[in-house]
C-alpha cells in the first residue's frame, strides 16, 4: 500500500513537471533583440525613403586614407613628408607596396559601400512590392539613386586598381565568378548604368531636391558617364553627356571660388555630387563629420580659440604653385593652397619668385595663421574650413565641412577638352566652357582654345580635388608632367598593385603586381 | 536512522545501569581541527552498551574497570580505551581516509572517485587559498594538467581559462562553471574562501551531462556548506600585501630615439629632436641629445596595495546546518591612475530537514564590487610617447589644469602623453550579483530513490559610468567634459528537476539519473552620453542631469537587449560489478534558440573502466594499492558562440541631409545560420597509486574533435567577418600527474607533485576550397591551414639583413625590390626567384605546446612551506607594439629595438636600420615581428606557520596560522615584452602582471 502511495506521488510530480516543463518549448523559437529584415514592415511605402538615406550614409562615411590615396599621386600635390606613414609617402613617389595598409582599406571601404548601396536598393525593391500610384515610380528613382552611387564606387576602384570586379548584387557569389572586367569594361559598364539610371532620375538641380537636398538627379548620372567615357577617350560621349547637362541651363558656377570650397559654398548651383556632413549649427549633440585632419597644416593659429590643426599629411606641390604664379592666377591659388613662412621662403630661394603676391602669405582672408611645421611646406586650401565657420565649441579641423565631388567647373571642362579633341556638341563651344571657368578665377577670355590649354585650365581649377589631375594625365600618357621633384614615372605605376589581403582571398590576376 | 539508534542505545543502557560501578566522562575531538564530535558512538566492547556523545562532544558512560570503551564515527578511524581507574577520558579522533570514499562532484550528482572512468579532477580549497587573487580560477595556473590559465593583471579581470586546448574559435572559450547548479561564464564574484570543492571535468564523457554548454570543460564548484550535528566554527581568514610590476621592458631612451631618428632618412623626424632641443635644452652629456629622458613606464607604473579579509561560520543541528560568511577583497592597479577593485561579498547556505522525506535549502551570494577600470590606453601611449618630452612641461602654458607636455608641439602627429587619459577619465564599474536557489528534495524511497527539484536565478546589475573631465593639452587639443551611462541588466534563470535511483543486487551496484533542466538567459543594456557637464569638478555631480541638456546624443544613446531560451532532457548510468567493472552512459538532448535551423542537439557519452588492482591475481603485488585503465568517448555541443541571426537584420542611422539629420535605415547582407558546434573525444586513462597510498599516478591521452567549429569567415567584398561553421579542429594531447607524499615522523612530512601537458592544436579541415581560412587584420594575417594550429601567424621567413652594397648587387630579389643594407632578407622558400605572397608560410601559433607545472610542501613541525612553478613553450607572441610602426613611425619604441637595429656592416643580421623599419618591404607580417612565448615561472612561495593547542592563562587560545606568500615572483623569457600571457598572441597593449607578496592570519574559533 505505502508503495503504492509513494509511485502515485511520483507520477503526480512528474506529471506536473512535464506539463510545466513542455509549455516552455515554444520559447526556442523566440528572438529577442533583433530586428530580421523580413519583419520590416515594407506596406508602409512612406517609409522607402529610409533605406535611400541610408545608402547616402553609406556613402557619406568614407575613410580619411580613401581621400588621401585617390588624391596623392598627381603633380599637383604631395604627401606631406616622410615621418608618419612612409608608405604614403612611397606611394606619392610611385614605389607601391601591397601590403600597405592604405591601399586595402581603400579596396575595402569602396567595396563594402557598393554592398550598402546595392542592399539599400534591394529593400526598396521589397517596397516597390506593396507601393501604388506614384510610390512604384518614386521606389524606381530611389532605386537608380543607388545605381549612380554604385558607380561612383566603380569609377574610383577601377581608376585606381585597373581591371576589377562589377559587383550587381547583395551577395556577390556570381559577380566574383564571373572574374574582373577590364578598366574599359568597367568604364562601360558604368556609362551603361548611367543610361539605366537616367530617365527614373529627377530634372533637377541636387540642391532643387526637396525629399533628399542635395542627393542625386539625372545630371549626376550624366557626370558620372561624362567620366566614364572620358576614361573611354569616347570624346563624343563626353560632349554628348556633359552638352545635355550645360544645355538644361540648371548650373552655374558659385561666383566666389573661395567660398565655393567653405560652408557657404555647400550645395550651391555649381555641385552635381556632394558629400554633407553637419553638426547642424549646435555646439553639442550629434555630428556626422569627415575627417579633414590629414589634409590639415600641423600647426596653426586659427582665429577662433581651440580649433584644432591637422595632421600635415597632404602638400600642394611646388610645380603647382609655381604653374599658378606663372599663370598669374590669384584667387584660384589663394583657395587651394595654404602658405607657411617656410615655404614662401623656400619658394622665394628661385629668383623667379622673389617678388610674390600679397596673398601669398601665412594668415588666410579669415584670419588663421599657419605656423611653420616640419612635414610640409604648404597645406590643402581645399580641405581648409576657416576657423570662423566652425560651429561654436566644436573644434575638429574642418567639422561639418561638405565634401564637392562633381561640380559644374569640371562638367565644362570635359566639354571644352572633348570638343578640341574632335567631338561636337551644340551646346557649348570649348572657348565659351573655357572662358567661362576663367571668368570666375579672374583670367582674361582666351579663344581658340587646344586641348593642351584645356588640360592646364583643368591643373589650375581642380588641384587637391578627387585625383582629377591624375587620372587626366595617366588618360594622356603624360608620363613627364607627373615626373617631377625627382619623381620617375613609367607607365608601370599607372595602376596601385591588388591589396595583398585581397590577392588572399580573391581569385584576382596577377599581373597587376607593379 | 541515526537517531532511532540512539534511543535503542539508551534503551539498552537502562536496562543495565545497574552493573556497573565508574562513571567515565569526557569531550571527542576532531583529532584535525579540535572540533567537537558529536553523535559518536561509545560503547563498551562485547557488549551491547552504549552511548553517543553530545552536541559539544560530551559523553557520559557507566563502565565496569577493566572493560573496554570503543569510539567509533562514520569517516574516523576507530579508538579502543581500557578503562582503569580513569574518569575522564578525551578522545581526539582521526579522519580515516582508507574508509571514507572520496567523493566527486559530477554533473547533477555525485560519484565515488574510485567508480569514475573519465578525466576528473577535484581542487582543493587549501591550494586554492595559497594564491593571493580575486578571481579563484588564478589559483589553477600550473596546478592541474590540461587547464592553460593566463592571468589577467588588470584588478577585477577574471583569467583567460583553456581547458585541452583552443577547440572554439570564438571570443568565448572560458569553461562553464556551475556553481552549486547555476551555469555562469564568469565567476568573478566568487571569493576563494568560499569554495568547499573545485572540480574540473576534463573530457567529454564527464562533462556531456552539461550538454551544449560543455564544449570548453567544466568546473564544478561547491560552495562552502555546515554540516549537520557540527558545533559552530568561525574562522577568520585575511591577508594583505602589494603587487609590483616585474620584467618591466626597457623603452629606448632619448640618446637612443634621437639616433633612431637620426638614421631614418626622415628630415621630419630629424627636425622635431631639433625642436625639443630648442625648447628643452641640450643633454650635457651628448649635445645632439634633447636635454630629456623620460622613461615613460617608471612614470605611470606604481606599487599596488592588496587585501582580503573574510570571516565565516559554518556548523548544523540535528535538522539543520548552515554556512555564513561575509568577505571583503581590495586590490589597487599598478597603473598610477584611479585603477582598484574592490568587492564585498554576503553568502548564506541553509539546508533544513522538513520532515523524514524532504529537505528543502536556500542558497545565496551577494557580491557588490566596484571596480575603476585602467585606461589600456596609457600603457600604448607610454610605449609610444617619445623619451625626448617630459611629463610636464610648464612651457605649455595653454595646457590646464595640468601642464603636460603634447608631443605635437614637437612636430609629432599625436599628443602622446599617456598622462592625460590616466588622470581625466574616471571609469567606474559597479557589479552587484546576486546568486539565490532553492532546492526540494523528495525521498521517496530512502537511499534509493530520490528527486530534486532546484531554481536558481543569477541576478546582476552593471551599473558603468565613464566620467571624462575638460582639459586642454595646448596646440589645440582640448577635451571637453563628457559622462558615458551604461547601465546593463543580466537575468538568468534555469529550473533542474533530477530523479535518481541508486541500488545493489549483490555485487551489481547501480545508479540511474534522469531530468530536466530549463534555461531562460535574458539581458538588457542601455548606455547614454552627455558633454560639458555642470559642476564637473565634483564627484557629487557626476550624473547625466547636469549635462548640457542638447548634448545627450541621439546617436550616443543606445538600448539593446536579448533573450535566450534552452531547454534540456538528460539521463545518466553508472554501473559497476564488484568495484572492478566500470560502466557509464550519459545523453542529453538540448534545444536553445539560438540556433535559428534546427535548436535540438544530442549529446551522448559512454565510458568504461577495468580496476585491476582488485583482481585476484593482484593481491600478491603489495606495492601496488590502486590501478585504474579507463576510457571513454563523448559528444559535446557548444552554444557559446554568437547567436545566429538567421536572416538579415536593420540598423538605425541618420545623416545631414541639407543640414537637416534625416533618419534612414541600413540592412546587413550577411547573416549566420549556425548549427552548433560539435566536440567529439576520446579518452584513455590510468590511475595508479603505489607504496601505501604515497606515490600517485594520473595519466590521460585524449583526441578532441570540434566539428562544425564556428569560425569567422572574411567575405572580401562584403569585407565582413561571418561566424560560419566552417571547419573541424583536433586537440590532442597528453596529460599526466605524478604525486608523491610522504610522512616520515609526526615533525615531518613532505609532498612532490608534477604536471605536463603537451597539445598539439590542428585544423583538420576547413570549409574553403583553398584549404585555409584569414583571421586577424590584413597587415598582421592569422591563417588557418588544413594540417596547421588555427589561427597561426601568417608570413615569411626572414634570413637576415643584408650587410652591404654587394650583397644587394649580386642578390636579384634585392635588386628587384630597390632594396639597401640594412634591410630584411627574406627567404624564398618557392625558389622562384622572387619574394611574393607564395613565399609565406605558417610562423607558430599562440598556443603553447608544452606546459609543466609543480608545487614542493614541507611540513615541519608549526612550519610549513610550499613551491610552485609554472613554464610554458611553443608558443609565438605578435610583437604587436612594435608593429604599430606600420601605421605611426616616429614613435619611440623598446630599447632593444633601437640598440639592435642594423646601422652599418655586421651590426645586427636580425633587426633592420632604422630607416628599413619604415620601409613597407620589412613591415610585411614575418618572423621579425613574431617572437617566441615561451616562459617559466616561480608561482608561487609560501611559508606558513601554526599556533595549536596553546593555552593562555588556562583558556584556550584560538587556532592561528600565519603565512608569508609571494606569488608569481620570478618570471623567465626572452619575449621583447612586458609580460608573455597574452591569452590571443596579439600583444598590443595587455596590462602587465605584477609579482604578489602578502602577510595572511588564519584564525579558527
Amino acid at each position: 500500500m505505502k508503495n503504492l502511495k509513494y509511485y502515485m506521488h511520483i507520477g503526480v510530480y512528474s506529471l506536473i513537471v512535464m506539463f510545466s516543463f513542455l509549455a516552455c518549448h515554444d520559447k526556442l523559437d523566440l528572438r529577442e533583440g533583433q530586428l530580421n529584415t523580413g519583419d520590416y514592415d515594407f506596406t508602409q511605402t512612406e517609409n522607402m525613403i529610409q533605406p535611400l538615406v541610408g545608402a547616402y550614409q553609406q556613402f557619406y562615411t568614407r575613410g580619411w586614407e580613401e581621400l588621401l590615396l585617390l588624391k596623392v599621386r598627381g603633380d599637383d600635390v604631395n604627401a606631406g613628408g616622410l615621418g608618419d606613414q612612409q608608405p604614403f609617402a612611397d606611394t606619392d613617389m610611385f614605389i607601391y607596396d601591397d601590403n600597405y595598409w592604405m591601399y586595402n582599406a581603400l579596396w575595402n571601404g569602396h567595396y563594402q559601400d557598393i554592398i550598402g548601396v546595392n542592399n539599400a536598393a534591394s529593400l526598396i525593391e521589397n517596397f516597390k512590392e506593396f507601393a501604388t500610384g506614384s510610390d512604384v515610380a518614386k521606389a524606381d528613382q530611389y532605386i537608380a539613386e543607388t545605381k549612380v552611387l554604385r558607380g561612383w564606387f566603380h569609377l574610383n576602384l577601377s581608376r585606381t586598381f585597373g581591371d576589377i570586379f562589377i559587383i550587381n548584387t547583395t551577395i556577390p557569389d556570381d559577380d566574383i565568378a564571373n572574374g574582373v572586367a577590364t578598366k574599359d569594361g568597367v568604364m562601360q559598364y558604368i556609362s551603361d548604368l548611367m543610361d539605366e539610371a537616367i530617365p527614373m532620375l529627377p530634372n533637377v538641380r541636387p540642391n532643387e531636391r526637396i525629399d533628399v537636398e542635395g542627393g542625386v538627379t539625372r545630371y549626376t548620372a550624366l557626370a558620372i558617364k561624362a567620366m566614364a567615357n572620358l576614361e573611354l577617350k569616347n570624346y563624343q560621349g563626353v560632349a554628348d553627356a556633359t552638352g545635355a547637362i550645360i544645355a538644361s541651363g540648371k548650373f552655374g558656377l558659385y561666383p566666389d571660388f573661395y567660398q565655393a570650397f567653405k560652408k557657404p559654398g555647400e550645395l550651391s548651383n555649381e555641385n552635381l555630387l556632394e558629400m554633407q556632413y553637419s553638426d547642424y549649427g549646435n555646439s553639442t549633440g550629434d555630428t556626422f563629420y569627415h575627417l579633414y585632419a590629414p589634409f590639415g597644416s600641423q600647426n596653426w593659429t586659427p582665429a577662433r580659440e581651440n580649433a584644432e590643426s591637422g595632421w600635415g599629411f597632404f602638400e600642394p606641390s611646388m610645380k603647382f604653385i609655381k604653374f599658378m604664379l606663372d599663370r598669374g592666377e590669384t584667387i584660384r591659388l589663394e583657395t587651394s593652397v595654404l602658405f607657411t613662412d617656410r615655404g614662401i621662403a623656400e619658394l622665394q630661394e628661385d629668383s623667379n619668385y622673389s617678388n610674390l603676391p600679397a596673398f601669398v602669405n601665412n594668415t588666410t582672408r579669415d584670419g588663421d595663421r599657419i605656423n611653420d611645421y616640419s612635414r610640409a611646406l604648404f597645406a590643402s586650401g581645399k580641405h581648409y574650413l576657416p576657423s570662423i565657420q566652425l560651429t561654436e565649441s566644436r573644434n575638429e579641423y574642418g567639422a561639418g565641412k561638405n565634401n564637392i565631388c562633381i561640380r559644374y567647373a569640371e562638367i565644362l571642362l570635359m566639354h571644352a577638352e572633348a570638343l578640341t579633341r574632335g567631338a561636337n556638341s551644340s551646346a557649348m563651344t570649348a572657348d565659351q566652357a573655357v572662358n567661362e571657368v576663367r571668368q570666375r578665377a579672374g583670367l582674361l577670355p582666351i579663344s581658340g582654345v587646344t586641348a593642351d590649354q584645356v588640360m592646364d585650365e583643368k591643373f589650375a581649377e581642380f588641384a587637391m580635388e578627387w585625383g582629377i589631375r591624375y587620372w587626366d594625365m595617366i588618360r594622356l600618357q603624360k608620363y613627364d608632367e607627373l615626373s617631377y621633384d625627382g619623381r620617375t614615372f613609367t607607365a608601370d605605376k599607372a595602376l596601385l598593385p591588388y591589396p595583398q589581403a585581397q590577392q588572399d582571398a580573391l581569385p584576382l590576376p596577377s599581373g597587376n603586381d607593379e | 536512522m541515526k537517531t532511532r539508534l540512539t534511543f535503542f542505545l539508551i534503551f539498552l543502557i537502562s536496562a543495565h545501569v545497574f552493573a556497573q560501578d565508574i562513571t567515565v566522562s569526557g569531550t571527542i575531538v576532531d583529532a584535525g581541527d579540535n572540533i567537537p564530535i558529536p553523535g559518536v558512538n561509545v560503547i563498551v566492547s562485547e557488549t551491547t552498551r552504549g552511548v553517543s556523545s553530545d552536541f559539544d562532544g560530551n559523553y557520559s558512560i557507566l563502565v565496569s574497570k577493566g572493560e573496554v570503551l570503543e569510539f567509533s564515527a562514520l569517516g574516523y578511524k576507530t579508538v579502543k580505551i581500557e578503562v582503569q581507574d580513569q574518569t575522564t577520558i578525551n578522545v581526539s579522533l582521526e579522519e580515516d581516509v582508507a574508509t571514507l570514499e572520496e567523493v566527486v562532484l559530477v554533473g547533477y550528482g555525485t560519484q565515488r572517485k574510485a567508480d569514475l572512468t573519465g578525466s576528473i579532477v577535484t581542487i582543493k580549497p587549501e591550494q586554492i587559498e595559497k594564491t593571493p587573487a580575486a578571481n579563484p580560477m588564478q589559483s589553477l595556473q600550473g596546478k592541474v594538467a590540461g587547464v592553460q590559465v593566463v592571468s589577467s593583471g588588470s584588478p577585477g579581470d577574471s583569467p583567460t581559462v583553456r581547458l585541452r586546448g583552443l577547440g572554439s574559435y570564438g571570443a568565448n572559450t572560458t569553461p562553464l562553471f556551475v556553481v552549486d547548479g547555476m551555469f555562469y561564464n564568469n565567476i568573478d564574484f566568487l571569493d576563494s574562501k568560499d569554495i568547499e570543492s573545485l572540480t574540473v571535468l576534463k573530457d567529454a564523457s564527464s562533462s556531456a551531462i552539461y550538454g551544449v554548454r560543455a564544449a570548453n570543460g567544466v568546473v564544478i564548484i561547491k560552495t562552502k556548506s555546515g554540516r549537520t550535528e557540527k558545533k559552530p566554527v568561525i574562522e577568520y581568514n585575511g591577508y594583505t600585501g602589494v603587487q609590483i610590476a616585474h620584467n618591466i621592458v626597457k623603452l629606448a631612451n632619448a640618446e637612443q630615439f634621437t639616433t633612431m631618428a637620426y638614421e631614418s632618412g626622415s628630415q621630419t623626424d630629424i627636425n622635431n629632436i631639433l625642436n625639443a632641443m630648442q625648447r628643452f635644452g641640450r643633454s650635457e652629456m651628448n649635445p645632439n641629445v634633447p636635454a630629456v629622458n623620460t622613461d615613460w613606464y617608471d612614470e605611470i607604473l606604481r606599487p599596488g596595495f592588496m587585501q582580503s579579509h573574510s570571516v565565516g561560520a559554518t556548523g548544523g543541528s540535528e535538522n539543520a546546518s548552515y554556512a555564513l560568511g561575509i568577505n571583503y577583497f581590495e586590490q589597487q592597479g599598478i597603473l598610477d591612475m584611479k585603477n582598484e577593485y574592490e568587492r564585498f561579498n554576503i553568502r548564506s547556505k541553509v539546508d533544513i530537514r522538513l520532515t523524514k522525506n524532504l529537505k528543502m535549502g536556500v542558497n545565496s551570494v551577494f557580491s557588490n564590487a566596484t571596480k575603476y577600470n585602467a585606461e589600456n590606453a596609457a600603457w600604448f601611449q607610454a610605449y609610444f610617447a617619445v623619451p625626448i618630452m617630459p611629463v610636464i612641461d610648464e612651457l605649455n602654458t595653454e595646457a590646464l589644469p595640468v601642464r603636460y607636455s603634447n608631443a605635437q608641439i614637437l612636430g609629432y602627429r599625436g599628443a602622446q602623453n599617456p598622462f592625460p587619459v590616466m588622470n581625466y577619465s574616471d571609469n567606474q564599474l559597479k557589479i552587484r550579483k546576486l546568486l539565490s536557489s532553492v532546492y526540494f528534495e523528495l525521498d521517496f524511497i530512502p537511499e534509493k530513490l530520490n528527486f530534486k527539484t532546484t531554481y536558481n536565478h543569477d541576478f546582476s546589475a552593471l551599473d558603468e559610468r565613464f566620467v571624462r573631465l575638460p582639459y586642454t593639452l595646448g596646440n589645440n587639443v582640448q577635451q571637453i567634459s563628457s559622462i558615458q551611462q551604461n547601465q546593463k541588466f543580466f537575468s538568468n534563470q534555469i529550473w533542474d528537476n533530477v530523479l535518481t535511483y541508486t541500488d545493489s543486487f549483490g555485487d551489481h551496484n547501480l545508479t540511474v539519473m534522469a531530468g530536466t533542466s530549463y534555461r531562460d538567459e535574458a539581458n538588457h543594456e542601455t548606455n547614454v552620453i552627455g558633454n560639458n557637464i555642470s559642476g564637473i569638478d565634483l564627484e557629487t555631480s557626476w550624473y547625466l542631469n547636469f549635462a548640457e541638456e542638447s548634448s545627450i546624443r541621439l546617436a550616443g544613446a543606445g538600448d539593446i537587449g536579448g533573450r535566450l531560451y534552452g531547454i534540456s532532457y538528460f539521463s545518466r548510468a553508472a554501473y559497476n560489478y564488484a568495484d572492478k567493472y566500470l560502466f557509464y552512459a550519459t545523453i542529453r538532448a538540448d534545444g536553445s534558440s539560438k540556433f535559428t535551423l534546427d535548436p535540438w542537439g544530442y549529446f551522448p557519452s559512454i565510458g568504461a573502466g577495468w580496476v585491476i588492482s582488485k583482481e585476484n591475481f593482484m593481491d600478491d603485488v603489495d606495492a601496488i594499492n590502486f590501478l585504474k585503465l579507463r576510457a571513454s568517448w563523448g559528444k559535446l555541443g557548444n552554444d557559446n558562440v554568437a547567436a545566429s541571426a538567421g536572416s538579415n537584420t536593420i540598423d538605425v542611422i541618420s545623416i545631414p541631409l541639407g543640414d537637416v539629420q534625416t533618419p534612414g535605415i541600413i540592412s546587413s547582407s550577411t547573416f549566420t545560420n549556425n548549427t552548433w558546434e560539435v566536440i567529439e573525444e576520446n579518452n584513455f586513462g590510468v590511475n595508479l597509486e603505489m607504496f601505501d597510498n604515497r606515490f600517485s599516478l594520473e595519466a590521460d591521452y585524449y583526441i578532441r574533435d570540434t566539428k562544425n567549429a564556428i569560425i569567422p569567415v572574411f567575405v572580401p567584398i562584403l569585407n565582413r567577418n561571418v561566424d560560419r561553421n566552417a571547419a573541424v579542429i583536433r586537440n590532442q594531447g597528453l596529460e599526466i600527474g605524478l604525486n608523491w607524499n610522504n610522512t616520515v615522523n609526526e615533525n615531518f612530512s613532505y609532498s612532490v607533485g608534477t604536471n605536463l601537458t603537451t597539445l598539439k592544436n590542428t585544423t583538420r579541415s576547413v570549409d574553403d576550397p583553398r584549404g585555409y581560412i584569414d583571421a586577424g587584420s590584413a597587415e598582421f594575417l592569422q591563417r588557418s591551414i588544413v594540417g596547421q594550429p588555427i589561427k597561426a601567424f601568417f608570413g615569411y621567413e626572414t634570413v637576415g639583413v643584408y650587410q652591404n652594397a654587394a650583397e644587394i648587387a649580386a642578390d636579384p630579389i634585392a635588386v628587384a625590390n630597390n632594396l639597401v643594407p640594412g634591410d630584411l632578407k627574406f627567404k624564398d622558400l618557392n625558389n622562384d626567384g622572387i619574394i611574393d605572397a607564395s613565399d609565406r608560410k605558417v610562423l607558430g601559433s599562440y598556443i603553447p605546446k608544452f606546459m609543466y607545472g609543480g608545487n614542493i610542501g614541507i611540513n615541519y613541525k608549526a612550519f610549513d612551506f610550499a613551491l610552485s612553478f609554472y613554464g610554458q613553450t611553443g608558443n609565438k607572441i605578435l610583437n604587436r607594439k612594435r608593429g604599430e610602426i606600420i601605421f605611426t613611425n616616429d614613435t619611440n619604441m623598446d630599447a632593444d629595438l633601437a640598440i639592435n637595429r642594423w646601422h652599418g656592416e655586421g651590426t645586427s643580421n636580425s633587426y633592420p636600420s632604422s630607416a628599413g623599419l619604415r620601409k613597407g618591404w620589412n613591415q610585411r607580417l614575418s618572423n621579425f615581428w613574431v617572437e617566441d612565448g615561451g616562459f617559466f615561472r616561480i608561482q608561487n612561495i609560501q611559508l606558513g606557520y601554526t599556533l595549536k593547542d596553546q593555552k593562555v592563562l588556562g583558556d584556550k587560545f584560538p587556532e592561528m596560522r600565519f603565512t608569508l606568500t609571494a606569488d608569481r615572483p620570478l618570471t623567465f623569457f626572452n619575449y621583447n615584452g612586458f609580460n608573455p600571457e597574452v591569452p590571443d598572441g596579439v600583444d598590443r597593449q595587455t596590462y602587465p602582471i605584477p609579482g604578489v607578496y602578502t602577510f595572511g592570519v588564519n584564525i579558527k574559533l
